[in-house]
């Protein structure tokens, strides 16, 4: 691929990017949490629930791109606030999406990882912006876009003096109905031979469907993902956005078992 | 004018309003240190009048009667309460005051200009106490207010450790991505300076912490914001956008509480102030003797002398309490050895560890 000065996987050591305790590249990562921030309780009931369940970091929206600008668009710096509280209380680290220039700097200061959601992907100002901001940047994929397309974006964030970048898988487009986006897992594989950066997957936007989340959390894990970033909500049923597809408490403590037991099976195989 | 323009300016004025009225009640209690009641020397009737006279053509004068009426019995109610009279130096919301809440929590608290303010009106009996900086974390002793204790004859009755807790605050209409401007003194707006840097806000110094939110609270000024504590949001009805905003570790200063009587209880930490002759060896004996008895000492500093260039006063902070034996003691050998010693209260020790 041309142009991928940074991002290209010629050079040597595979990134590793440290976020508090934990580091993405190293290990397995699971980052969960509600989709947006709604109220104080609903983060924080989540926050603790997904950090017994062994969460490594808290993710939430306090800015929300929605198709609809009659949709809820999210607490802004009052979100913000909520999930630093969060923080204060479990210890999690937060992730957390910026649509607007503007609020680069301000998301930073709350946020331990800005999130750069996938309709944003080649919004290039917003990436130089958070090339600057001095946080690890989650860079989802756009849902119509190559994986070159994804890595010029990263080469973006990288060429403004940002050397963390995390990419994650989220769902392309296709004819497909049944589910809400058609999970590439073959990225994963494809992204570690094209480049050094870490990967996660989002099995929750990319299926759009319950039942389908754990099945490919697994596959992820078989895949060589570096991590999942995973919707959980402590009321679903109440959620303001993506209610049908946030997982209880409950299924999410019952997914994190069975990726642990993968994860050591496949440990012990590789020793 | 826009609607969106004349609500601002009625909101402004109605903080305003509140702002002054705050300030009127604490001079009502202060006038009652003078044993007068709001309405002395003159009538409540003459007040009223008088203020009634004035020509104001949209205020009619039974209006401007109803509300000074319910003004007064306000203050009135205020002096009843009896409610102890806390100097601090600083407007409301400096850190003097946060340290006075913690100290004294139903006090009435009075700002002062001066440090020397604080010191005078409680020696005066205008205040009943005063909280004021002794040292700093980082910045060290705070000279005016250690000179003024050498000089002045006030007892410690209390202190207390109060964490240094940068905020920035707006007005509630302003949206924080257009603030461009904050307000601070100049040693806040330094510690704060990679957060301002970060975030591309201009640096506007100004006389006082508190002050800032003040004037942010008044005029509303565009783009703009105030560095002070999370007390001035409170007080001066601003948000805060963000909490701990100092760019190193969080900074703690030591407040004092003074008064004219000493503390009644016996307190664990005593503090003293002493001067020594020209000797070798002489402030070492001071020393010893405290080491010798096995007294722990918790703050040891110096200060040039003003009245005598070349010598110096020396700051001394120990556990225990002047009414213990061992420590009246030891205060006698220090009388002895030393040329002059104050002796400035024993008092309970703040145990946080701010």
């Amino acid at each position: 691929m041309k142009n991928l000065k940074l991002a290209s996987g010629e050079k040597g050591d595979r990134t590793i990017v440290k976020v508090s305790n934990a580091e993405i590249g190293r290990g397995f990562v699971v980052i969960a949490g509600p989709c947006s921030v709604e109220n104080e309780r609903q983060v924080l009931e989540t926050a603790h629930a997904v950090k017994d369940a062994g969460a490594d970091m808290l993710r939430g929206g306090a800015f929300k791109p929605r198709t609809s600008p009659y949709a809820f668009q999210g607490l802004g710096l009052r979100g913000l606030k909520i999930l630093e509280k969060a923080r204060q209380e479990t210890g999690l680290p937060i992730v957390s999406e910026v649509v607007d220039p503007r609020d680069v700097s301000w998301v930073a200061e709350f946020a331990d990882v800005l999130q750069i959601g996938a309709r944003n992907m080649q919004n290039f100002s917003l990436l130089k912006e958070v090339g600057r901001a001095g946080r690890p940047v989650l860079l989802k994929r756009g849902m119509h876009s190559t994986l070159e397309e994804w890595l010029n974006c990263a080469e973006y964030v990288l060429s403004e003096g940002n050397p963390d970048v995390i990419l994650c898988e989220r769902g392309i487009r296709t004819f497909e109905k049944y589910t809400r986006n058609t999970l590439d897992l073959s990225a994963v594989p494809a992204i570690k031979e094209l480049t050094h950066l870490p990967i996660i997957i989002d099995p929750t936007h990319s299926t759009g469907r319950i039942s389908l989340i754990g099945p490919m959390s697994l596959a992820a894990v078989a895949a060589g993902s570096d991590g999942l970033i995973i919707e959980v909500h402590h009321k679903p049923e109440e959620a303001l956005c993506d209610a049908e597809q946030a997982l209880t408490p409950d299924m999410f403590i019952d997914i994190m078992g069975r990726l642990k037991a993968l994860k050591s099976f496949l440990d012990n195989q590789a020793s | 004018m826009k609607l969106e323009e004349i609500r601002r300016k009625t909101d402004k004025i109605d903080r305003e309003l509140l702002v002054l009225l705050q300030e009127r009640m604490g001079l009502a209690l202060r006038l009652k240190k003078f044993n007068l009641t709001v309405t002395d020397p003159e009538p409540q009737e003459d007040l009223v009048a008088r203020a009634e006279h004035l020509n104001l053509d949209l205020i009619e004068r039974s209006f401007t009667r109803q509300l000074l009426n319910t003004i007064i019995e306000e203050s009135k109610r205020l002096q009843e309460e009896d409610r102890q009279l806390v100097a601090f130096q600083g407007e409301h919301g400096a850190y003097g005051e946060v340290a006075a809440r913690r100290l004294i929590p139903a006090g009435a608290y009075i700002p002062c200009l001066e440090f020397v303010d604080v010191f005078r009106g409680v020696e005066d009996g205008h205040f009943d106490l005063g909280v004021v900086p002794v040292e700093n974390s980082l910045e060290g002793a705070v000279t005016q207010v250690n000179d003024l204790l050498t000089t002045m004859n006030l007892q410690v009755i209390g202190e207390v450790k109060v964490t240094v807790n940068h905020c920035l605050l707006a007005t509630e209409m302003t949206d924080y991505r257009e603030i461009r401007l904050a307000y601070s003194h100049p040693q806040a707006l330094a510690q704060c300076r990679e957060f301002l840097s970060r975030n591309k806000l201009e640096p506007r110094p100004y006389y006082d912490t508190a002050g800032a939110a003040k004037m942010l609270a008044r005029e509303n000024p565009k783009a703009a914001a105030a560095i002070a504590s999370a007390l001035c949001a409170e007080l001066y009805n601003l948000e805060i956008i963000k909490e701990s905003i100092e760019d190193g570790p969080s900074n703690s200063t030591r407040f004092l509480l003074l008064s004219r009587e000493p503390y009644a209880g016996d307190g664990n930490k005593t503090s003293i102030i002493f001067a020594v002759s020209h000797q070798a060896g002489s402030l070492f004996g001071v020393l010893k003797l405290f080491a010798e008895a096995n007294i722990n000492l918790t703050r040891i500093a110096s200060m040039p002398l003003r009245t005598d260039p070349g010598n110096y006063s020396f700051f001394l902070d120990f556990e225990g309490s002047e009414k213990s034996e061992k420590i009246t003691r030891v205060l006698e050998h220090v009388e002895a050895q030393t040329i002059s010693m104050k002796y400035i209260g024993s008092y309970p020790a703040d145990s946080t560890t701010a």
